[in-house]
């Protein structure tokens, strides 16, 4: 006992002395990198935080800190609630439909067929197109009078008359989803099929061997290896859908009747259309929780995929 | 400030701040330096520079227009129209982002530092500018005999709590479009009142003469509201009460009015449904093509309707007054940009003398033949040279008469998203009283 105490008593000063200068320079080497992290989004977020708590308005020239008061009104905003409903269902149901056909898309790219190169390039000109051209595009596509979609409808007996895609908030959001879909799918295939190539083939040669069928080969071996890989796409295009803004601001521009009206949308009126800085951060803040708790249950379910593989 | 969105742009691009003023200075101020008498014999040099120190400067700030020349010509012929005051223009973005524009102006006037000193503002801010005492009463200065020269609506929305905060200087409305042709079929008289309106386009439509009887724009934004504000004046209603202390919007003429832009497309069937989603573009889209007979618009259309490369119904179409309901008025929902100073001035002279020159019958009448944007006094409609080279803003004298502001509150950037989600609301379901009680109740809480 005493010798083990006065031999590490020795030793300490001396690694002490080593240390320091290395956790002082590993610290040195850091700082650029936190420093333009913290500058690009800590402070940022900081001052977001700050402003809301504050009655901040260009018009009015106020500043003052009024405490919760704006979470307070946020928590009974029904226009709020309403823009909140309409993220998460959009978030929701583009998320579930891109992963879906993305895996769809990602199985059959992964296959050897003539001419995959070209395909699996050509996939991704929806993603490389800029959104504003992709509402204008579907705006054409489905519009009421002289939309291609209502042409076809209306001529395979679908429909019996013309129908008002984004003018009707019965079917407004399914257009902006549609549109989405159309656009962010490649993405989430390409994602899926890098997942995709990482599962070893012996594996599924190995299963083949022992008779089991593709569907089976699917379940049992290629999609459990590829799940961490879902989540993390999941979880990328749940965030980036969740901000969704230019679809909605320039199909229909949050109407009709408020039924397309988005968390970035409403914030985006109330921060420079009235110029309530102060609100819109509470808006905008409220935004922010909202995706940590939905990145947390990604990563919580994530991390616990991720150990049952261990 | 929707009525000016469609407008041709992309022509001028504004560079920072780098003005044909600043170009100037700094070209006098370096051909000094060196010396060289690059302005001719005829100008000496030094005279030039002692006469621009002694200037008083101020600034002119807008959102970019142009015709034939740019706002940058204009100052830069007040420039040299006189020897007394130098302005330098600071060019904001083009009128279609007019978002931008608002912010770039309420950014420079929030520092009250007087910069601009002069400056160009859409209808819809004056309220709000001069609450927050950004722009200077100009009662003292244009006295009442002086503004019986405007158009009526247009002063009103210059006024705001009993002052003159804005001089008028351009404008434009909304208007009833016909289509000449069919209408000849179905009577030849351009309906005055929304039910004989009503009656004729479902004539024509049953005929089979047009597929739409009546196109406006019901998509919720700011247009709706412009459409909104002209059918509820012309039943004797109001979205504000007088003081601009409470909401009217749930009371009869306007119930009445919002109603009958519900029954267009749920009842009598003269409007596609689509028109819940349109703004200008797309209802003017099947009416140039010919598929409709009468259409609310802006000026903007006349042009396009005229020109045989975009348009089937060129020499078919008229303008006219919209209608109105029985026992009330033909009401046009005021657009353009006016005239405000800085209340943070230093040259206040010069500013003001800035302003009369500005709104002047010659530099409206300048305005008017060279960027094609209609002067705010009447007496220029009877201008020779106007009725020659815009016959067409000649003609529109009587619309512009009708001219309405939308609601004069400080709070209006606030007041309009939610007149365009209440009314949106209510044309979706029809249930229009009782989002109408519901509206009033949410504006009565923004302006109370």
């Amino acid at each position: 006992m005493t010798a083990a105490a006065t031999v590490s008593s020795v030793r300490r000063p001396r690694r002490l002395g080593r240390a320091l200068p290395g956790a002082f320079w590993g610290l040195i080497l850091l700082t650029p990198a936190f420093v333009s992290l913290a500058s690009v989004s800590f402070y940022p977020i900081v001052n977001g935080l700050n402003l809301s708590l504050t009655n901040t308005s260009l018009i009015t020239q106020d500043q003052d800190f009024t405490g919760l008061s704006n979470y307070v009104q946020l928590w009974g905003d029904p226009q709020f609630w309403n823009a909140w409903w309409h993220t998460m269902w959009f978030t929701a149901a583009s998320t579930v439909l891109e992963t879906v056909i993305g895996l769809g898309m990602a199985l059959i790219l992964c296959e050897a067929f003539k001419g995959r190169g070209l395909v699996r390039a050509a996939m991704l000109v929806p993603w490389a197109m800029p959104t504003v051209v992709t509402s204008k595009m579907f705006g054409w596509l489905f519009d009421g009078q002289n939309g291609i979609i209502n042409y076809l409808l209306l001529h395979a007996g679908l429909i019996d008359q013309n129908v008002n895609w984004y003018g009707s908030p019965d079917t407004a959001m399914i257009t902006i989803i549609i549109a989405d879909v159309w656009k962010t799918t490649p993405f989430m295939a390409l994602l899926l099929l890098t997942g995709l190539q990482t599962v070893p083939i012996s594996l599924i040669e190995a299963a083949r061997m022992d008779g089991a069928k593709g569907w089976i080969t699917f379940w049992h071996i290629r999609l459990p290896l590829l799940m961490p890989t879902l989540l993390i796409a999941g979880l990328f295009r749940a965030l980036d859908a969740f901000r969704v803004f230019d679809l909605v601001y320039v199909l229909t521009g949050g109407g009709p009747a408020d039924s397309t009206e988005t968390l970035s949308t409403l914030s985006y009126k109330v921060l420079f259309s009235t110029l309530q800085f102060g609100y819109g951060s509470a808006v905008s803040t409220a935004m922010f929780i909202t995706e940590g708790i939905i990145a947390l249950v990604f990563v919580v379910y994530l991390v616990r995929q991720i150990r049952r593989a261990q | 400030m929707t009525d000016m969105k469609k407008r041709p742009t992309a022509v001028t691009k504004p560079v920072g701040h780098v003005t044909i003023a600043d170009r100037r200075q700094f070209l006098i101020g370096s051909a000094g330096l060196l010396g060289a008498a690059a302005f001719g014999a005829g100008t000496s040099l030094g005279l030039g520079r002692a006469r621009a120190q002694s200037r008083a400067e101020i600034s002119f700030a807008s959102a970019a227009f142009f015709g034939k020349e740019t706002f940058g010509d204009l100052i830069k012929a007040f420039n040299e129209s006189q020897d007394r005051i130098l302005v330098k223009n600071i060019a904001l973005p083009p009128p279609s982002s007019s978002t931008e524009v608002y912010q770039g102006l309420v950014q420079q006037l929030a520092r009250r530092n007087g910069t601009p000193d002069v400056f160009s503002q859409d209808v819809i801010w004056i309220a709000g500018f001069a609450a927050a005492g950004w722009a200077l009463p100009l009662d003292e200065y244009f006295p009442a005999d002086k503004r019986s020269a405007y158009f009526n609506g247009t002063l009103n929305a210059c006024t705001y709590g009993g002052k003159l905060t804005a001089l008028p200087w351009f404008m434009d409305s909304g208007m009833f479009y016909y289509r000449k042709d069919v209408l000849e079929k179905h009577g030849g008289k351009v309906p005055e009142t929304w039910a004989d309106m009503a009656t004729i386009a479902a004539a024509a439509q049953k005929a089979g003469d047009i597929d739409f009887g009546y196109l406006w724009q019901g998509k919720q934004a700011e247009v709706l509201v412009c459409d909104a504000v002209e059918i509820i004046t012309s039943n004797n209603g109001a979205i504000l009460a007088p003081d601009g202390k409470s909401s009217l919007i749930n009371q009869k003429g306007a119930v009445e009015a919002i109603q009958f832009l519900h029954d267009t497309i749920a009842t009598t069937k003269i409007s596609p449904q689509d028109v819940l989603s349109w703004d200008e573009e797309p209802s003017r889209q099947p009416f140039t093509s010919g598929k409709a007979m009468f259409m609310r618009n802006w000026s903007y259309v006349w042009p396009i309707a005229q020109d045989a490369k975009t348009s089937q119904v060129v020499d078919k179409v008229g303008v006219a007054p919209l209608p109105s309901f029985p026992g009330g008025k033909s009401s046009a929902c005021l657009g353009g940009y006016q005239l405000g100073v800085n209340a943070n001035s230093k040259q206040r002279e010069a500013a003001i003398e800035l302003l009369t020159w500005l709104s002047s019958t010659e530099t409206q009448h300048r305005i008017a033949l060279n960027f094609g944007l209609a002067p705010t006094r009447p007496a220029l409609f009877q201008d020779e040279q106007i009725k020659k080279e815009q016959p067409f803003m000649a003609s529109l004298e009587k619309v512009f008469t009708g001219a309405t502001a939308r609601p004069i509150t400080p709070q209006y950037a606030k007041v309009t998203l939610a007149l365009q989600s209440g009314i949106s609301k209510a044309l979706v379901s029809g249930k229009v009283q009782a989002e109408m009680d519901a509206l009033a109740d949410q504006i009565n809480k923004i302006v109370a």
